[in-house]
């Protein structure tokens, strides 16, 4: 009997022992796998998703999608530790305080002091944008609209007061873009603001718990819940195109990723952007199975 | 450890100092959520644990403690989604998951507590004359209230911590500065909302110890001035 439990004790710390291994093990073989990361937020998973079926096709990477990062600041983060290698990002983030930057809000500007800035100061190409803006837009309802006769954001200035807004969770504490200086620049206040999962902001509008929400302009959520975007008469909204954007060392260890990425760059349209987010939010279709469609009707994929 | 750099250290003190009117809203509505949804599971839960503890029909006590169990064991973030659909967005659906899950400790911690009352005790009541209602007052229920204390007070705990989800839902709460830190990268803006909800659970159970020792002062005068 003491023979047997001995030999149990012995296999017992064998295995013990192994199981830190096991887990370094899981970290994976960098060189062959590469991770693209993407907020929570349906758009960015579709597209990488779309890189996703390229890269596999056509060259021997495995790739690995990290989704839901709280925020682009969460991804950019991530990617500087190497976690990630590859996101979808927006020109307007430059705003979030990570380098100086010209004061401009001219588009081709703003995108040229992304790429100049975060492949100085972090070493990521950042390529030119898929052909499409996702910034954010106030929103109401159509009834409210109606009510207030409201075309541009001045228009809300003498009826916030009475409004309920909702924003994603970020918005209230930006400090370029965000609740503060809004309320500079337009010089009015909303009653009361509820911020939530940016997802939950067209229903929350739709079942009227809001009257008007901050949205972003290619989420479906907005022509679902009929809500019309009021016009930024005063610019305060910074341009946000998107990009695809790389460590500029996975790069040099895959140089064929830069065709493969460059297939995408100017394709794709804010119009087109948003009926691909809609097949998956209000349709309830999945993010690869959208983005491969796309890819083989538009020859890109066989 | 960023953490204790003196730039961090500077940001926390500027931020409590300039923006406590934000900090004790989220606290208040943080509070509230809590506070509600920990009634609502005592009013419910205690009296369900009381009944449960002798029932004469078995399979009552299992298949209560089984829909408890499922509540419980729902992901926090999934129970809130799920509920959306019924209840929209804001402080109804995040007090009902709350709520949901307070319910399992309170009806296990009151069932035991009943259960934990000697038999005999309760003949010898019922020998000299004590009416249902006596009993429960008098034996029942100071007997159980250590182990339904102790389950109110672990659930006080739980749900102000989970009750930091309720802002991806649009219930506010100290969740609020957290998930907005992460976001904008501001680290004192998540350590001051986690702080604040450890404050909050600190106080709460602390409350709770007194009420605790306050009523068995009251129960057992001999007892408690040893």
């Amino acid at each position: 009997m003491q023979k047997k439990k001995r030999k149990f004790g012995v296999a017992w710390i064998g295995l013990a022992a192994l199981l830190p291994l096991a887990l370094t093990a899981c970290g994976g073989s960098k060189g062959d796998t590469l991770t693209i990361g993407t907020q929570t937020y349906t758009e960015p998973k579709i597209l990488a998703e779309m890189y996703k079926a390229l890269i596999e096709d056509k060259t021997g990477l495995k790739v690995k999608i990290k989704p839901d990062l709280a925020a682009s600041k969460v991804v950019i983060d991530a990617m500087k530790k190497g976690d990630i290698q590859m996101a979808t990002l927006y020109s307007g983030e430059i705003y979030n305080g990570y380098f100086d930057i010209p004061d401009t809000k001219d588009r081709a500007e703003v995108l040229k002091a992304a790429q100049e800035g975060f492949d100085k100061n972090y070493g990521f190409k950042w390529y030119d944008s898929y052909g499409f803006e996702n910034t954010y837009a106030f929103a109401v309802r159509q009834d409210v609209a109606d009510q207030y006769q409201l075309k541009t954001v001045s228009d809300l200035k003498d009826h916030a007061k009475d409004l309920k807004l909702g924003v994603d969770t970020t918005w209230l504490e930006r400090d370029n873009d965000g609740y503060k200086a809004f309320q500079q620049a337009y010089g009015f206040s909303f009653g009361q603001t509820f911020p939530m999962e940016i997802s939950l902001v067209y229903k929350a509008a739709g079942d009227r718990k809001v009257d008007a929400v901050l949205a972003y302009t290619t989420d479906p959520g907005i022509k679902q819940y009929n809500l019309v975007t009021l016009e930024d008469d005063k610019h305060f909204f910074p341009p946000y195109d998107a990009s695809p954007v790389i460590r500029k060392d996975m790069l040099e260890k895959h140089p064929e990723l830069n065709d493969i990425i460059s297939e995408l760059i100017g394709k794709i349209d804010a119009k087109t952007m948003g009926e691909l987010n809609y097949q998956v939010d209000v349709e309830q279709r999945s993010p690869d199975e959208v983005a491969v469609e796309y890819l083989k009707q538009n020859g890109l994929l066989d | 450890m960023l953490l204790l750099s003196s730039e961090f250290l500077q940001d926390f003190v500027d931020l409590i100092r300039e923006r406590y009117p934000d900090l004790l809203r989220a606290t208040g509505q943080h509070l509230i959520l809590s506070a509600v949804a920990l009634a609502l599971g005592v009013l419910v839960a205690v009296p369900i644990g009381m009944l449960l503890a002798h029932h004469p029909v078995k399979w009552a006590r299992s298949g209560v403690f089984g829909v408890a169990n499922i509540f419980q064991t729902i992901p926090s973030l999934a129970l809130l989604a799920l509920l959306i659909p019924l209840f929209g967005i804001g402080t109804t659906p995040a007090i009902l998951a709350l709520f949901l899950y307070s319910l399992m400790p309170i009806l296990r911690n009151t069932y035991t507590g009943f259960r934990s009352v000697d038999p005999a005790i309760l003949e010898s009541a019922r020998g000299m004359g004590y009416g249902a209602a006596q009993r429960l007052m008098r034996i029942q229920f100071p007997l159980a209230f250590p182990y339904i204390m102790s389950g109110i007070r672990v659930t006080t705990v739980y749900i102000i911590s989970w009750a930091t989800l309720a802002t991806l839902i649009g219930a506010g709460g100290l969740g609020q500065l957290i998930v907005s830190g992460i976001g904008v990268n501001k680290e004192e803006l998540v350590v001051a909302g986690a702080a604040a909800a450890i404050i909050l659970a600190l106080l709460a159970d602390g409350l709770l110890g007194g009420i605790e020792r306050r009523v068995a002062r009251r129960a057992h005068p001999k007892a408690a001035s040893k």
